[in-house]
């Protein structure tokens, strides 16, 4: 059974000394805990229909005709107070803003990264609705969702009656049929398809900045035998990468503590993951310091094919920083 | 309503973690600075308002009670003020109107707050923890379980800006910002990144956050306390008589609470796009002051930069430069060094610090030393907070 608190996060009792400026102080490890049985009340309704139903339910006011949902209040305060009633509302709809995509989450949402949290206009509604955001095609960018990008609302096959058992994609990444489906179910749609993006004809400077590159992986990779630090980085972690540019191709291969790098696609299997960045500069950049791999993503300098794969890229952006203070 | 003064004011350093203190000692040392400032007794106070933010930060649910008797107000009035990061702005106005309507005549407003004692055991740091504590900001039944932070909170309010306003908040602009609040700390001799040199070069290439905002384009965690003493007019006059310093005026203030949740009609619900709670809360200051255009009849500004690219929305909103148009703070030497407003002398909450319960406290310490050392005639506090920036508060001061 899944606990409310992970064991991983508790620490020990402890105590320990900190010292500043010649004194000692003393700090415990303690924690601010509640445990809660907490009603959902009028809005049980709503988290029920998301549960069971599979329907989105909003409060309509009669007086001023405006449906709202989430289903925040029971009365219209731009009516007195009017009393509103339970309407069952479509799944599609549009972005009300360009969403925040988070990529450094907290304990509690790391699994998720890179998420997306925005708000959507459903179809007849005055509010918008707080909903993750996805895409079916690779990793998720600040650039996917727009203002007004239509959406549509997926059910996730399993829920618990919370605000994450839906979650939206664009309606360009689905069939009219997908569209057209109502609960558009998580198993209904295909993340295994994602848009690779098309590369240039490489240039004689493409072509040298992949040569310094795999030059500096090799290099790397080595480092990595020598640096407790970044073994610990890649510790438990087993992934085969196909990294494209237009200077060329090469393979990392990550194997619990190990990196290996090697020139052109990963030969006898099918790569984990997909990165694909025009300029293999950007490479040199990510071992010198320069450039992160994850900011490449998030800037649109760095694609991956799969979404979830962020938390390698967030391992092997450690490496040269783990590699140089090993060294030292 | 009685004319209201500024008396004193005291600070403790800004730093990302004092294990020195808890924040009974920070509490001490802020009072202790205030009253040497008024060159007064704690004896003579008659109440106080505090400003806390975060109860799990200081891990009490009424983390006010233990500094009643140890700042020397036992047996008198106290209050908590709570209001998310403007929580000193409303402390300050909380205590303002208990002085203005004649219920007590010096009121002491007190903003601390503890951060860094969080502690994130995965991850051996403090920071993760710090961004979890804050996210039971958020609503709770809708958002905070979707990954809501401060941070993706307020960039929903600037991408929706950049909706609207796709030509303005160009990166070289709020670069260049960041350079100015760095240089600006450096003056500062509490500011928690006074040490720092940030070029405009460097804020543009740091990494990215959550998109738009950079690493070095945003404020910083702080610990620390700050204090304030407000006093009726004539107390005022007799305290800076005997003090030697001028007596700064509260001569307006303003707030607003905009809705939680995103609808297209701001009188409705929250217009994503603007932050109508800065724009109504500065405008009725304004007009209580007798503003008619901020350049030119107020001279230094200090407020809230959560985020750089919500500052310059703030200073739109405030009417300093267009909503839409706010590149023009740099672009046309608005404030820029020389320019015609000095906004953030103190480094801001960027490179100052944001102790959240005594930031915007901290920012009237910077204001009022800038107008008693400079002259300047009006100046202006900011204060925003909540989630989508949803809480406004600001007030004009004057001096004679």
């Amino acid at each position: 059974m899944k606990k409310v608190i992970p064991e991983h996060m508790n620490p020990n009792v402890e105590s320990e000394i900190v010292e500043r400026g010649g004194q000692k102080y003393l700090q415990t490890n303690e924690a601010m805990f509640t445990f809660y049985k907490r009603t959902k009340g009028e809005f049980s309704k709503y988290f029920l229909g998301l549960r069971d139903e599979k329907k989105i339910y909003g409060m309509h006011c009669p007086k001023c005709n405006s449906t709202r949902v989430p289903p925040f209040e029971l009365m219209c305060p731009d009516c007195d107070f009017a009393e509103m009633k339970e309407v069952e509302v479509g799944d599609t709809g549009v972005m009300n803003t360009t969403p925040p995509v988070t990529y450094f989450a907290h304990s509690l949402f790391q699994s998720w990264v890179p998420f997306g949290r925005g708000r959507v206009v459903l179809k007849g509604v005055e509010t918008a609705l707080p909903i993750h955001v996805f895409t079916t095609k690779g990793v998720l960018t600040p650039f996917v969702f727009k203002k007004g990008t239509p959406v549509k609302v997926v059910f996730r096959n399993e829920r618990i009656g919370k605000p994450t058992d839906i979650f939206a994609v664009p309606q360009s990444e689905l069939s009219p049929a997908q569209i057209a489906k109502s609960p558009l179910m998580e198993s209904d749609l295909d993340f295994s398809a994602p848009d690779e993006p098309k590369l240039a004809a490489g240039t004689a400077a493409h072509k040298a900045s992949f040569a310094e590159a795999l030059k500096m992986l090799t290099a790397l990779a080595a480092g990595v035998e020598k640096s407790p630090r970044a073994q610990h980085n890649l510790a438990g972690w087993k992934r085969s990468v196909a990294v494209k540019t237009a200077g060329g191709n090469l393979s990392m291969l990550i194997d619990d503590g190990k990196l290996a790098a090697s020139e052109g696609l990963p030969k006898g299997l099918t790569p984990d993951f997909v990165m694909v960045c025009e300029d293999p500069k950007l490479l040199v950049e990510w071992m010198t310091f320069k450039e992160a791999l994850t900011n490449a993503i998030i800037s649109g300098r760095l694609w991956i094919s799969v979404n979830k794969e962020f938390t390698t890229i967030f391992k092997l952006d450690r490496l040269p920083r783990s590699t140089h203070r090993d060294a030292k | 309503m009685k004319k209201v003064g500024i008396v004193g004011a005291g600070i403790t350093p800004c730093k990302s973690r004092w294990v020195e203190r808890t924040y009974y000692g920070l509490s001490q040392m802020a009072v202790k600075e205030c009253m040497k400032d008024a060159a007064m007794s704690i004896k003579d106070v008659d109440a106080v308002v505090f400003g806390i933010y975060n109860d799990i930060f200081e891990m009490s649910a009424i983390p006010e009670h233990p500094l009643q008797g140890i700042i020397g107000l036992t047996n008198k009035p106290g209050m908590r003020v709570t209001n998310g990061g403007a929580t000193g702005a409303y402390a300050m106005l909380a205590a303002y109107t208990w002085v203005a309507s004649g219920l007590y005549d010096k009121v002491l407003v007190l903003g601390v707050e503890k951060a860094t004692d969080c502690f994130d055991f995965e991850s051996m740091t403090e920071t993760p923890e710090v961004i979890k504590t804050i996210g039971w900001s958020g609503d709770t039944f809708f958002e905070r379980e979707l990954g809501w932070t401060a941070s993706d909170s307020y960039a929903e309010v600037v991408l929706g800006y950049m909706d609207s306003y796709p030509n303005d908040l160009k990166p070289a602009v709020s670069a260049k910002i960041a350079e100015i609040l760095c240089a600006q700390a450096k003056h500062n001799e509490f500011a928690q990144r006074r040490d720092e040199t940030v070029t405009a070069e460097m804020a543009f290439n740091s990494r990215y956050v959550v998109y738009p905002f950079k690493l070095l384009e945003m404020c910083v965690y702080t610990e620390g306390a700050g204090a304030v003493l407000f006093a009726s007019e004539e107390t005022t006059r007799a305290i800076c008589k005997n003090s030697g310093k001028a007596p700064i005026w509260i001569s307006g203030v303003g707030a607003s609470n905009e809705h939680s949740v995103a609808g297209p009609d701001y009188r409705r619900h929250k217009d994503m796009g603007r932050i109508w709670s800065d724009h109504i809360s500065s405008h009725k200051a304004y007009e209580m002051a007798g503003v008619k255009d901020p350049v030119k009849d107020i001279q230094v500004v200090e407020l809230h930069d959560a985020f750089v690219k919500q500052l310059q929305i703030t200073m739109g909103e405030m009417g300093f430069v267009p909503v839409g148009q706010t590149d023009a703070l740099v672009e046309e030497g608005i404030m820029t060094p020389g320019g015609k407003v000095l906004v953030n002398p103190s480094g801001g909450l960027t490179f100052g610090g944001h102790f959240v319960g005594g930031s915007n406290i901290f920012s009237t310490w910077s204001a009022r030393r800038e107008m008693l050392s400079r002259g300047f005639k009006r100046g202006l506090v900011h204060g925003t907070g909540s989630t989508v920036s949803q809480y406004g508060v600001a007030m004009v001061f004057e001096q004679d």
